[in-house]
């Protein structure tokens, strides 16, 4: 991918928008199906910022504690440190703003809601999605659900281990506050109809009733007692106390519905747990991590066994007889299981749970206006969300399939869409056009990067956590946290180059840690290779090149408001520290032990960022000293940093003496930015230092020059 | 005319001393002791031109007053500090001052000396030296009339022309290829850098042997083990073999000048053989080269 | 590439004789290359005129432009409102640039901010280094593409001088010997010969010792044009 190029022009049009910082966007990003900025929450998250990290996150996704549990995270499989050392633990992350107390509360304001009333069948991902959607755009939206609850099967099919309901609860409570209306109880189809919804002045309905029933397979001895579905399985959990106590559990199916109901059982009291599917190791479809867990807690896998029968010993189930499979997919891929009806397994049982899929309950449309086909499926024209009727619209599973809580909720916000377009009379069009993502890690720039160990997420041990249904992943400890996001390497955030103040000097170059810029006539920056430092930004003598996400005045704007917010008559003091860096992010509060010192960080992505002319700023914008906090040697996410900045640091010292300041109202101290005290030290040697020779700055004519040759002779 | 040119076309073994002039006027004393000392022993005396960049009096100067007290100089003209315009002028008026054997040198940079500040010249090389004076003796000079000849002379000048050269340089060939073109040039006698190592002197000389000009070969005497140890390890192409430094690290204070006399004398005694010449260096130690020539057994 | 050095901000500063408005220009060309008169320096130094006035307690205004290029006059033009507005004018650029703003804003006082030091290339981290003296009559064909002329410290052209040792110049052991290189690189092509050609002396005449040098492309030159059959084209010439 070529590098991103402006003119000046463009520049200054487009400097201040989201224009820059838009172009490209990272893979974890494209990845998300509801494509939230994770760079931009995780970049907050480092500077301790969390509220505003989950403000992000809110934006497109109204489930971030649920998500931040039981999401698929595809945005963790393409993140680009997986080819440095592992991905960043963006789900945890997310977990850990969601969870958090904020002093300031969970407040949510209810939108000015003047527009038409829409329907939601549904209160699973989904429908929720939708229905908060078009409140936010004004419309009055009511959910209805048949369950006693919002959430859907996050509520009744996800195991509470997994995702505790109050942490489910609190996400819907959130999206009531934010003007959404819930109806519960009340089941579309029954005694209240489809038509209903028309007559009570909905002018629109979205249908995202889900896939809420449980195949079963019609083999002998099905019907016994002992055989059970998933989904009733799983809803019934919650209440069936021990009542596998002892008992031997066969679950038929091996996705991650199949595991949930296995690791249930489990928790159930059941004394042996096997799961039997058609798949190989290699084709299972429950994500890795579900199996190694269910592992952990001994539940056994037995691989490429087809369901035969059901052995049925006095009506009650006794065991399950499965054929060999040979093969699951066919040459074209496309699911098309082959047995050996010769091959035949028996497996001592009490209990058969099929988890083998789910299906739509369609019962709500029959004879109405929204249609469904042969095999039972919505009429649904998935370019404009709608059903065949002009004003009901479907989102979630019940149109997609089965899938995760957050492509549900992606089309939760494609059908809001749709049916604001159409109450505003617009034709529907939900065409797309997303930014191109970055490409992948070259191998040689994966080679340069600081290496940096993910945070492990703390969880219970599988002998205890297997005797209950309290969560088992603990969460992530703020330090711990700040940590973690600190890894995220900002992919796409780096710079533009301004084509027509290059000089092609090749500074650029020179300077980079991963030597990315290429120069021909002026530099070339490649997006995906570039990691966003930004040294090359603060070193290019032009000014020719401009960060993405951090424009070349935003230090001295910082400067301003730091200046700004202390008292003009006093001795103001600026202090220069990464804001990325955990405990700086918070030395900056109020703290008893901070020295009583009118002095104000101004916090920096990196200190990479920080130019000697930013330094020499401060000065000029009335600064009465700067110091400059270096973090602890090797603890920046990118290489060389702490070089340069001492350089960066040396030269502006030189040039600043050289105009007459005084040179103890300028300080470097390496490792304090993570280090409170050593920075609250750091402010008051300043303005002991200062204080003790006040001469030299403010009042008239005293030049630090007699200073500076004290200060030799020192 | 030149005694010193006569001699070497001999083919006697001849020695040449060399004087610096003063930093001021007072002149009498190096005049003294090159009466003294000099005259009788050297078939010239050479006299160096603001040696290492330091100022001094005009050598062409002090050669004109040793011509007056009977001795022949070699005066040395370095192309640092004149342009083409003033070194003829100067040759032109050695000649008129019966100064005739001319060393032809680059000379050593200025900021080596105590004007750095000066504006180093130049205009010509060594080599374009020798040029110059073959020039002149032809009876034309560098420049051209308006019609693009050569000026004519008013009188033509003689010179007997010479040259330096490293026999110890590390990178030799391009030492010989460079004496190769002074001669070429019209260098009429070599004078060598100093050596301390007759065997690679004598090397030195067999891969000169096509070059057929008179080669005498440089002896700076050592006054201390210390002077034998900053000369080989800063004088470019000098080396001083450990033996000698040895020898007078292990004398006796009072027979530090005897020792250095007695090691020039042998150096001189070993390589005469090979070269025509010695061209002796006493750095201010003027009393002692006559016992050196008496030492080399000469 | 040219290549200049900041001047230290004493001088600058006495040369502005305390006008209060200044504009500092940077030049986009060749000083920004080596880092001492682009944009960014000219930020830094337009910081320290407000600082050291503030410390001075005598407010100055400065303004920062930087044009593509200093030697041009039609970049120059661009500024004129600026340069107008301004008491004096502090430029970045070498004494080229310099010249030629003082020439085209006559009675603007065009102070330089730089010492433009010489014609070089970049040899290091932050380090450009002395390659050619203009001398108008090139010999890179000859010298295995190493100049006697700038890099050997007397401008020999006859080989090197008896202070060459171990491969340095006389004047510093950090400076390559020029005739040490030249002497190696024809070595390494397996030809000596111009080592060998005895060279008439240089003529100093052609080079920045003579006079003031123009170089006119008869090509684009109306009047030179005319007098094309002269065949002076693209010839460098003295006036
Ligand atoms: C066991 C299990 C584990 C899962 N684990 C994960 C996981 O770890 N991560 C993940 O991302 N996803 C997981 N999923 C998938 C996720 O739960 C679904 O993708 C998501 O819930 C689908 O949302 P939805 O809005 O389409 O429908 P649903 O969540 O199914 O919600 C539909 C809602 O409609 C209501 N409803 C249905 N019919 C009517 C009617 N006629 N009238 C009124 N209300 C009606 C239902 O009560 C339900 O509340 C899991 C699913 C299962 C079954
Ligand atoms: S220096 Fe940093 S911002 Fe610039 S190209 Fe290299 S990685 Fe990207
Ligand atoms: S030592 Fe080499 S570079 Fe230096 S002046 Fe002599 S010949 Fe030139």
């Amino acid at each position: 991918m070529p590098g991103r190029q402006l003119t000046s022009e463009e520049y200054a049009r487009l400097a201040g928008s989201d224009a820059l910082i838009e172009t490209e966007w990272a893979p974890c990003r494209a990845a998300c199906p509801v494509h939230a900025d994770v760079r931009a929450y995780l970049d907050l998250i480092a500077r301790g910022r969390f509220r505003e990290a989950l403000d992000v996150i809110r934006e497109v996704l109204p489930f971030p504690g649920a998500c931040g549990r039981i999401c698929h995270h595809p945005c963790e499989q393409e993140c680009r440190r997986n080819d440095v050392d592992q991905p960043a633990a963006i789900r945890d992350l997310k977990r850990f703003v969601a969870e958090r107390d904020y002093p300031e509360g969970q407040k949510f304001e209810k939108p000015l809601q003047e527009r038409d009333k829409v329907a939601v069948v549904g209160a699973g991902p989904s429908g929720l999605t939708a229905a908060l959607d078009l409140a936010r755009l004004g419309y009055r939206p009511t959910v209805f659900d048949r369950g006693e609850a919002g959430g859907g099967l996050l509520r009744t099919a996800v195991p509470a281990y997994r995702l505790p309901r109050k942490v489910l609860a609190a996400d819907v409570d959130a999206i009531v506050a934010q003007g959404v209306e819930l109806r519960l109880n009340v089941e579309v189809g029954g005694a209240f109809q489809l038509d209903d919804l028309r007559s009570q002045g909905f002018k629109a309905v979205v249908i995202a009733v889900g896939l809420s029933k449980s195949r079963g397979l019609p083999i002998p001895g099905a019907d016994a007692a002992g055989v059970e579905l998933a989904l009733p399985f799983l809803a019934a959990a919650d209440s069936a106390g021990p009542g596998l106590a002892g008992k031997s559990v066969v679950v038929i199916g091996g996705g991650n519905v199949a595991v949930d109901v296995a690791r249930t059982a489990v928790r159930l009291g059941a004394g042996r747990v096997q799961m039997a599917c058609l798949e190989n190791e290699k084709e299972q479809p429950a994500w890795s991590w579900e199996r190694h867990e269910a592992a952990e807690e001994g539940v056994a896998t037995l691989h490429r066994l087809g369901p035969k029968q059901v052995l049925v010993r006095d009506g009650r189930v006794a065991g399950a007889e499965f054929k060999a499979v040979t093969e699951v997919f066919d040459g074209n891929g496309r699911f098309n299981p082959k047995y050996d009806e010769n091959r035949l397994t028996t497996l001592d049982c009490d209990v058969v749970v099929f988890a083998i899929g789910q299906e739509a309950d369609l019962a709500l449309v029959k004879g109405t206006d929204v249609k469904a086909d042969e095999r039972g499926r919505l009429v649904f024209d998935r370019s404009t969300s709608r059903t065949s009727a002009a004003d009901v619209f479907a989102c979630g599973e019940v149109v997609t399939g089965p899938g995760s809580a957050v492509e549900a909720v992606a089309s939760g916000h494609r059908a809001a869409r749709a049916v604001h377009q159409f109450l505003s009379g617009l034709p529907i069009d939900l065409g797309e056009s997303l930014p191109p993502k970055i490409d992948k890690l070259a191998p040689a720039t994966a080679q340069r990067l600081v290496k940096a160990a993910r945070a492990e997420m703390p969880a219970v041990p599988a002998a205890e956590r297997k005797a209950n249904f309290g969560q088992f992943e603990l969460g992530l400890s703020e330090a711990a946290a700040m940590k973690e996001a600190r890894r995220c390497m900002s992919c796409a955030s780096g710079p533009f180059v301004l084509t027509d103040k290059c000089a092609a000097c090749l500074t650029c170059r020179r300077v980079c840690p991963f030597e990315i810029p290429e120069v021909k006539e002026i530099a070339d920056i490649s997006s995906a290779l570039c990691q966003g430092c930004g040294i090359c930004a603060a070193e290019c003598p032009a000014n020719a090149i401009v960060m993405a996400g951090y424009g070349p005045d935003a230090v001295r704007k910082s400067v301003d408001a730091a200046l700004a917010s202390l008292d003009p008559k006093g001795l103001r003091l600026v202090i220069f520290t990464c804001g990325h860096h955990a405990p700086a992010a918070r030395w900056g509060g109020s703290d008893p032990a901070r020295p009583a010192v009118s002095a104000k960080e101004v916090f920096l992505p990196s200190m990479s960022r920080l130019s000697a002319a930013d330094i020499m700023y401060a000065f000029e914008a009335g600064a009465g000293g700067v110091i400059v906090l270096e973090c602890e040697s090797g603890t920046c996410r990118y290489p060389t940093v702490e070089l340069r900045l001492r350089k960066r640091y040396e030269q502006a010292r030189q040039l600043l003496i050289e105009a007459g300041v005084a040179p103890e109202r300028l300080a470097l101290h390496v490792g304090a930015a993570d280090n409170q005290e050593a920075a609250f030290a750091a402010i008051a040697l300043m303005a002991e230092r200062v204080t003790r020779r006040a001469q030299g700055w403010a009042p008239r004519g005293q030049a630090a020059k007699p200073q500076t040759a004290e200060e030799k002779s020192k | 005319m030149s005694k010193f040119r006569d001699s070497l076309a001999s083919g006697r073994f001849t020695f040449t001393g060399e004087i610096g002039p003063p930093k001021g006027t007072n002149v009498e004393p190096v005049l003294e002791e090159a009466v003294h000392y000099l005259k009788d022993c050297c078939a010239a005396v050479n006299v160096t031109d603001i040696q290492t960049a330091v100022m001094r009096m005009s050598s062409l100067a002090v050669c004109r007053m040793l011509v007056e007290r009977g001795i022949e100089p070699v005066l040395q003209m370095v192309t640092r500090d004149r342009n083409r315009l003033a070194l003829q002028s100067d040759l032109l008026g050695a000649a008129a001052l019966g100064v005739e054997n001319v060393l032809a040198l680059t000379g050593d940079h200025t900021t080596m000396g105590d004007h750095k500040e000066a504006k180093p010249v130049y205009d010509l090389d060594s080599v374009g030296l020798l040029q110059t004076m073959r020039k002149l003796e032809s009876g034309t000079d560098l420049g051209r009339t308006m019609k693009g000849e050569p000026n004519q002379l008013d009188g033509a000048p003689k010179f007997f022309k010479g040259c330096v050269v490293t026999p110890c340089a590390e990178e030799v060939e391009p030492q010989i290829i460079k004496l190769e073109k002074k001669v070429a040039a019209g260098a009429e006698f070599v004078q060598t850098q100093a050596v301390y190592d007759p065997r690679a002197f004598e090397k030195f000389m067999k891969s000169i042997g096509h070059i057929k000009v008179p080669v005498m070969v440089g002896i700076v005497l050592l006054k201390n083990a210390g002077m034998a140890k900053y000369m080989n390890a800063n004088v470019p192409g000098v080396v001083v073999p450990k033996e000698i430094t040895a020898r007078l690290a292990a004398a006796d204070k009072k027979e530090l000048k005897k020792v250095s006399v007695q090691i020039a004398g042998e150096l001189i005694r070993d390589m005469r053989g090979c070269c025509q010449g010695a061209h002796i260096m006493p750095l201010g130690w003027d009393k002692e080269i006559p016992r050196v020539i008496e030492a080399s057994g000469a | 590439m040219i290549v200049a050095e900041r001047k230290p901000l004493e001088e600058i500063r006495r040369n502005l004789a305390g006008r209060k408005k200044v504009l500092v220009l940077g030049c986009g060309g060749c000083v920004t290359v080596c880092l001492t008169g682009g944009e960014r320096q000219a930020d830094m130094l337009a910081s320290q005129l407000r600082t050291a006035a503030k410390v001075a307690g005598e407010p100055v205004e400065v303004t920062v432009r930087t044009p593509t290029r200093q030697c041009d006059r039609e970049f120059i033009d661009t500024l004129k409102a600026d340069v107008e507005a301004a008491d004096a004018v502090v430029s970045l650029a070498c004494g080229v640039g310099v010249q030629l703003m003082a020439e085209v804003y006559e009675t603007k006082p065009v102070l330089p901010a730089v010492n433009t030091t010489f014609m070089g290339a970049h040899s290091g981290p932050g380090t450009w280094t002395e390659n050619c003296r203009g001398c108008g009559q090139c010999v890179l064909a000859e010298t295995g593409g190493v100049c006697p002329v700038a890099r050997c410290a007397k401008s020999l052209i006859n080989g090197a001088c008896g202070g060459t040792n171990k491969g340095k110049c006389e004047v510093s052991r950090d400076i390559d010997c020029a005739w040490y290189l030249i002497y190696k690189r024809l070595k390494a092509r397996g030809d000596l010969s111009f080592l060998r050609a005895e060279r008439e002396p240089l003529d100093w005449g052609m080079s920045s010792s003579g006079t003031r040098r123009t170089l006119v492309h008869a090509e684009v030159n109306d009047q030179a044009h005319r007098r094309g059959a002269e065949g002076a084209e693209g010839a460098a010439e003295r006036k």
